[in-house]
């Protein structure tokens, strides 16, 4: 049998007129002309499904919404006619990114970028690709990321599923995805977190989770700041500032001051003691 | 003014501690300990063909793929995929990808050989499930297109290794044809597809390998019908049982058609009774034939002719046949002799000579070889050495080389079932003065690093030491009891039927020991391990004997299989005694009574209900009559949707034990409406929780009596589409509702539903509280709900000048029937996660702040403070509310990653998270278990009665000295002083 890949890619207006967006076109090999299919646009072509094709699409992501289909007959095994759907919405928040459509299942393809270089540091296990797991539904389904990044859910029924992204060192947010039923291969997804939309189903990690303390390096400051530190230092207050303060006195104030203590008789605490009070 | 700058210090101190614990970087490994595991082995691929690294990639039972290190048996990596996504087979293609085949045949994966990346990924969709067969041709040399054929699902795929690229697909969607076989001829542009049709014809396809059409079929019938699998012998007989087992058939179906011979087994073997198994040794032209419990092997020749090679004991394991050299096969055979292992290598061509003959000195606690993998490689003489890779009963994995076990991976200890603890021996000898003064100047040179540690002066090298010394720590793996507590026996009950103890120290293994009980035995077929309970915990007067678990076990995964019982020593690991096969055992209830030898007394509820006491003795039984009247039990019949409750009735009459066995007597039920409800999740308290106060103070002097109860059952129950997986269900037609149920009475204390929920719900209950953890599908968000009970008939008792003179109700006892009146608050809040596993803390007392631990779906444990899920939260709380420590309501729970308990590490396969309290009140330990197992120590508010590890001593010291210091420079100045006042 041939190997037959098909692409299909359509634009939809939207008030604003057809946008049509190539998505990797260095990929097109073949591409054959543009059938009309109510108002969707169909090109076919064999796209090689390489590294280098990924990373292809991987470099445009300027585009604002894209659908991926595949269709297998039902019967016959139409091998991988794959039909790439690029629509582009402009007024809708969650638009549709990649879905695939079988007999009784859908396929959802999406990516996870994780930022690489910067913050990573500490964590030399952290930011492994190969590490990342990716699980639909809780545990229903889990699967894992191509070197790429991207992921698929293969044979998933219409409905509202959730994907959750499992990498140390990253917390991200569990995603929405609607796989529609009545308007097949329609996927929109939505960051359940901050109830963001989603155009491409590109998860990021919303930010990066630091497990351990910090332990801050030595300083003075913070032998000053402990609790035996203020000790110190008020003794020190004490010791040192008390006599200067007392000596600064007017004399004259200062035995004012004193009859005035004799004459209210502080409690002292010789005073208080038994044979203090015989006296 | 004083208690102001006391208030002032006190805040500084609470100001340093934040919610829940967390750790520094330099800590790990203080008071935690991970270990990784993956599960017993059933498949598994050697790659030694190449210098560099040797490795040994698996696929196992826990779903777990695998590149171990040949050489120590280390992990290089390791995939755990999801529950449902077994593994088929896996191979190694191109010398650089594992394939493997998951999910039924419907999933084929490329992993990078070197870090385990997965390449790429192939989905395919057939229309009935069939037999999932690999063929990656890594055994043929003239593999050139680098193809794998693939069979699942009903359909044949050729999928490009490179890529997974899809090249061709061929469906066999009759629905009557049942795929056996897929055979690729050496030339690689034919594959033959075998299989029969219904029970009685075989069909041969011949396959283009280039495009998958088929070239040709071929049927041939037979009258005799087949039954069960079928062997590839060698590239063109195949080999089958006919329905009847008695006869075997020989199919070739090369050159030519298809010809079938029959042959009858007791030609081969001689009279046999019961099965008959028919063993594939792959290639070789060989096969083996179980039958009489012996393994027969029989060769074919060219002319299909039947030879009978040798006959041995079937507590053997044979490995697939392995091309040694120049067309030869080679098939290695363990056997278990004694105590001893023999590994045996033969030559398939010349079965008379060994190629290799071993014999290895094999730990009787690791029971039957259940499987070998073999492996060849050159010795430096040229000749051919053999290593083998050993499965046992036990699921633990040994590579053997050249007679000896090179190693050795406990991987029993990935599919924990139960876990308890037992305390360590009490330590008797004294300390003896010379250990302490030889140990003085280590001490002081161990100390002197340390300080240099915190004054940050020490260099790297010092680092390293310092960081040994504290994992080192004797203290900490020490035998014996510690005063903390902190040392302790883990005993842990594996599916594999052994069970070990580990110290929770360090987590190495004490003992551990295959029960003879839970091993497959004439009576009991296939015995499981179920739970396991303390048994016996002498204290006071029973202090010479040592503590023992109960082990209970079921004969087969039925409800109503006959049950086992074993008791185990937990210091030695001895089984003390095992009862068994006896009566079902659904329910295990430990009663809060033991007998004079400090024995639990245990009720046991078989299938029909009735209740079994044990241990069987007229001590247990007399101390039972009197509390007969008071002992209550429920059974939750979830597929029925009801709960019903029991009592005693009066001795069993149809019983041999008689006196032992009680009939229930039905006292209530709670039936939910099936067609709308089904239970999916039921939880009770902890039995051990110790509950330190009944009152709880609010802010304005307020007071809130607990409703505390042992005897609450929290009931989930979920519409019929709400009780499936997310994704299935809309929110209108779902819903969840609780239940809080007293289980004496049956009466119902709270009912709560939410709307557009749905299950999974996990729950954990505590104290007066319940929190539980589900899914809303209309925020399509996960939500973590608390219900706190609070009992109203007492909340008048504020008065202190009532309590004082007495006039109060809190000493009249609690009673389920006096029908108190309770008032349940409940909040609700968001949270990020999907659940695994959900528990709480318990410490000694309980007095101690509690912190939820929940497994997460990244298999990580988080700690999250149970002042999170307060019902009092409110946005505005006021200042007494605030002073309180009531945190502001936010609609979502926080997830700080500091306070995960599992830090940087996972607990791949994560299924439950076990807590024990320490004697030290403010400490719990944490055992978590998955595929892997991973231990820590959790303070939830902080050391508040010890001082922590990081604690500075040198700090300390040099504060003192400075003091000291200080008073001889002042006592001096005031003496110069006092002489000049003198000369004035």
């Amino acid at each position: 049998m041939k190997r037959t890949e098909q692409s299909l890619r359509y634009t939809r207006a939207q008030g604003c007129g057809e946008i049509a967006q190539r998505r990797h076109a260095a990929a097109l090999h073949h591409p054959l002309p543009a059938v009309h299919l109510g108002d969707v646009r169909l090109t076919s072509h064999r796209p090689h499904r390489s590294p280098a094709y990924r990373s292809t699409i991987s470099s445009i992501e300027s585009i604002l919404a894209m659908m991926e289909l595949e269709r297998w007959g039902p019967s016959k095994f139409l091998p991988t006619s794959r039909l790439l759907i690029v629509l582009a919405f402009v007024s809708c928040l969650s638009c549709v990114f990649v879905a695939g459509r079988s007999a009784d299942g859908y396929t959802i393809n999406g990516r996870v970028k994780i930022p690489t270089g910067a913050g990573a540091k500490g964590f030399g296990l952290l930011g492994k690709i190969s590490d990342v797991k990716v699980i639909l539904n809780g545990g229903q389904k889990v699967t894992f990321l191509r070197p790429d990044g991207y992921f698929s859910f293969y044979n998933v029924p219409a409905g509202t599923h959730l994907i959750e992204v499992a990498a140390i060192g990253y917390f991200f947010s569990p995603v929405r995805v609607d796989v529609s039923a009545r308007n097949p291969g329609k996927v929109q997804a939505a960051l359940t977190e901050n109830r963001r939309g989603l155009i491409e189903l590109v998860l990021e990690p919303l930010r990066e989770e630091q497990y351990y303390e910090i332990r801050e390096p030595f300083s003075i400051m913070s032998v000053v700041k402990s609790p035996m530190g203020l000790m110190m230092g008020f003794m020190l207050i004490v010791v040192f500032l008390m006599p200067k303060l007392v000596e600064n006195m007017d004399p004259e104030e200062m035995r004012r001051a004193q009859e005035e203590m004799r004459s209210q008789g502080v409690p002292s605490l010789s005073s208080l003691l038994p044979s203090a009070a015989r006296n | 003014m004083a208690a102001r700058i006391l208030a002032v210090f006190l805040l500084l101190f609470l100001s340093a501690a934040p919610l829940g614990s967390s750790l520094y970087e330099d800590q790990v490994g203080l008071m935690d300990w991970h270990q990784k595991y993956i599960g017993k082995v059933k498949h598994a691929v050697f790659h030694t063909q190449r210098s560099g690294r040797k490795r040994v990639v698996v696929s196992t039972e826990e779903n777990v793929i695998a590149s171990l290190d040949l050489r120590h048996g280390d992990i290089f990596w390791r995939r755990v995929l999801g529950a449902n996504d077994v593994v088929d087979a896996i191979d190694v293609a191109l010398g650089k990808f594992v394939i493997t085949l998951s999910s039924d045949g419907s999933t084929i994966r490329a992993w990078n050989l070197p870090d385990g990346l997965m390449v790429w990924e192939t989905f395919i969709r057939g229309s009935k499930s069939s037999k999932s067969l690999l063929l990656s041709g890594t055994n043929s040399k003239v593999d050139k297109d680098n193809t794998i054929l693939a069979f699942g699902e009903g359909c044949l795929v050729a999928v490009s290794s490179a890529d997974g690229e899809v090249l061709w697909k061929k469906d066999f969607a009759d629905a009557s044809f049942e795929v056996q076989q897929i055979i690729q001829s050496p030339g690689r542009d034919v594959v033959y597809v075998l299989g029969f049709v219904g029970s009685s014809s075989f069909d041969a396809y011949q396959i283009n390998g280039k495009n998958g059409e088929v070239m040709h079929h071929d049927t041939a019938s037979f009258a005799g019908g087949f039954s069960g699998n079928t062997l590839l012998v060698s590239d063109d007989v195949l080999v089958a049982l006919d329905a009847a087992m008695s006869h075997l058939i020989t199919i070739s179906f090369q050159g030519g058609g298809l010809s079938i011979n029959e042959k009858p087994i007791s030609n081969l073997v001689g009279d046999f009774a019961g099965p008959v198994e028919i063993l594939a040794l792959k290639l070789g032209r060989m096969f083996a034939l179980k039958a009489n419990k012996l393994i027969t092997f029989i060769s074919i020749s060219n002319d299909g002719k039947l030879d009978v090679l040798e006959k041995i004991n079937s507590a053997a394991a044979i490995s697939d046949a392995l091309s040694v050299s120049d067309g030869r096969h080679a098939v290695g055979l363990v056997q278990q002799v004694d105590n001893k292992v023999e590994f045996t290598v033969k030559l398939g061509n010349d079965w008379n000579t060994n190629l290799l003959k071993e014999t290895i000195n094999m730990d009787h606690q690791r029971g039957f070889v259940r499987k070998v993998f073999i492996n060849n490689y050159i010795r430096t003489d040229r000749s051919h050495g053999f290593r083998a890779l050993v499965v046992m009963e036990d699921h633990s994995l040994l590579l053997v080389q050249q007679g000896e076990i090179v190693w050795g991976r406990e991987d029993g200890l990935a599919s924990i079932l139960d876990v308890t603890t037992s305390e360590l021996p009490v330590e008797k000898d004294g300390v003896s003065v010379s250990k302490v003064e030889q140990n003085l100047f280590e001490w002081l040179k161990g100390h002197i690093l340390k300080l240099k540690g915190t004054l940050m002066l020490a260099s790297p090298e010092d680092m390293v030491v310092i960081q040994g010394m504290r994992l080192k720590s004797s203290e900490k793996s020490k035998m014996t009891r510690d005063h903390n507590g902190f040392r302790k026996l883990l005993i842990v009950l594996t599916r594999g039927g052994k069970l070990f103890a580990l110290h929770t120290g360090d987590g190495r293994i004490i003992w551990s020991r295959l029960l003879e009980s839970l091993r497959k035995s004439e009576a009991c077929e296939h015995p499981t391990g179920l739970r396991i309970y303390t048994w016996q915990v002498p204290h006071h007067h029973a202090m010479d004997e040592n503590p023992s678990v109960l082990v209970v076990g079921r004969c087969q995964q039925n409800l109503d299989a006959p049950g086992i019982l074993s008791f185990v020593d937990a210091y030695t690991g001895s089984e003390i005694k095992s009862v068994g096969p006896v009566h079902s055992v659904l329910q295990v209830i430990p009663l809060p009574f033991t007998d004079s030898t400090e024995q639990r007394l245990h009720l046991l509820i078989d299938a029909k209900q009735r209740v079994h006491l044990y241990p069987r003795s007229r001590e247990a039984l007399s101390i039972f009559q009197q509390e007969r009247s008071n002992i209550y039990w429920y059974s939750v019949e979830a597929d029925k949707s009801i709960i019903r409750g029991y009592a005693i009735k009066r001795t069993c009459v149809h019983e041999d034990a008689g006196d032992y066995c009680f009939e229930p007597r039905d006292l209530w039920s709670v039936v939910f409406p099936g067609k709308s409800e089904k239970i999916v999740s039921t939880v009770t308290q902890k039995l051990n929780e110790v509950v330190h106060t009944q009152a709880k103070v609010m802010a304005e002097q307020e007071l809130m009596y607990k409703y505390i109860s042992k005897n609450l059952l929290f009931v989930a129950t979920a519409s019929p589409k709400a009780s499936h997986e997310i994704g299935s269900a809309i929110p209108d037609e779902s819903f969840l509702v609780v239940y809080l149920i007293d289980t004496i009475t049956g009466r119902i204390l709270q009912r709560m539903t939410h709307q557009g929920c749905q299950a999974p719900v996990h729950a954990v209950f505590s104290e007066n509280w319940v929190v539980y953890h589900y899914f809303n599908l209309r925020a399509h968000r996960y939500e973590m709900s608390v219900i706190e009970i609070y009992d109203q008939s007492r909340a008048d008792n504020k008065d202190v000048l009532k309590l004082v003179v007495g006039k109060h109700n809190l000493t009249s006892p609690t009673s389920s029937y006096s029908r108190p009146e309770v008032v349940a608050k409940s909040q609700s809040y968001f949270f990020t996660h999907s659940v695994k596993a959900i528990t709480v803390t318990l410490t000694a007392k309980g007095i101690t702040s509690k912190q939820l631990l929940i497994g997460t779906i990244s298999d990580q444990v988080l700690a999250l403070d149970k002042r999170y899920l307060d019902p009092r939260r409110s946005l505005n709380p006021s200042q007494a509310e605030k002073e309180e420590g009531v945190i502001p309501l936010t609609d979502s729970l926080p997830i700080i990653p500091q306070s995960y308990v599992t830090h940087a590490l996972k607990v791949e396969g994560l299924r439950g998270i076990v807590t024990v309290p320490a004697k030290l009140e403010s400490t719990t330990l944490v055992f978590s278990y998955g595929v892997d197992i991973f231990f820590t120590r959790l303070a939830p508010s902080r050391t508040y009665d010890s001082l922590t590890e990081d604690f500075s001593y040198a700090l300390l010291l040099i504060t003192i000295v400075a003091l000291i210091a200080a008073i001889f420079v002042t006592w001096v100045w005031s003496e110069r002083k006092e002489l000049q006042e003198k000369w004035r």
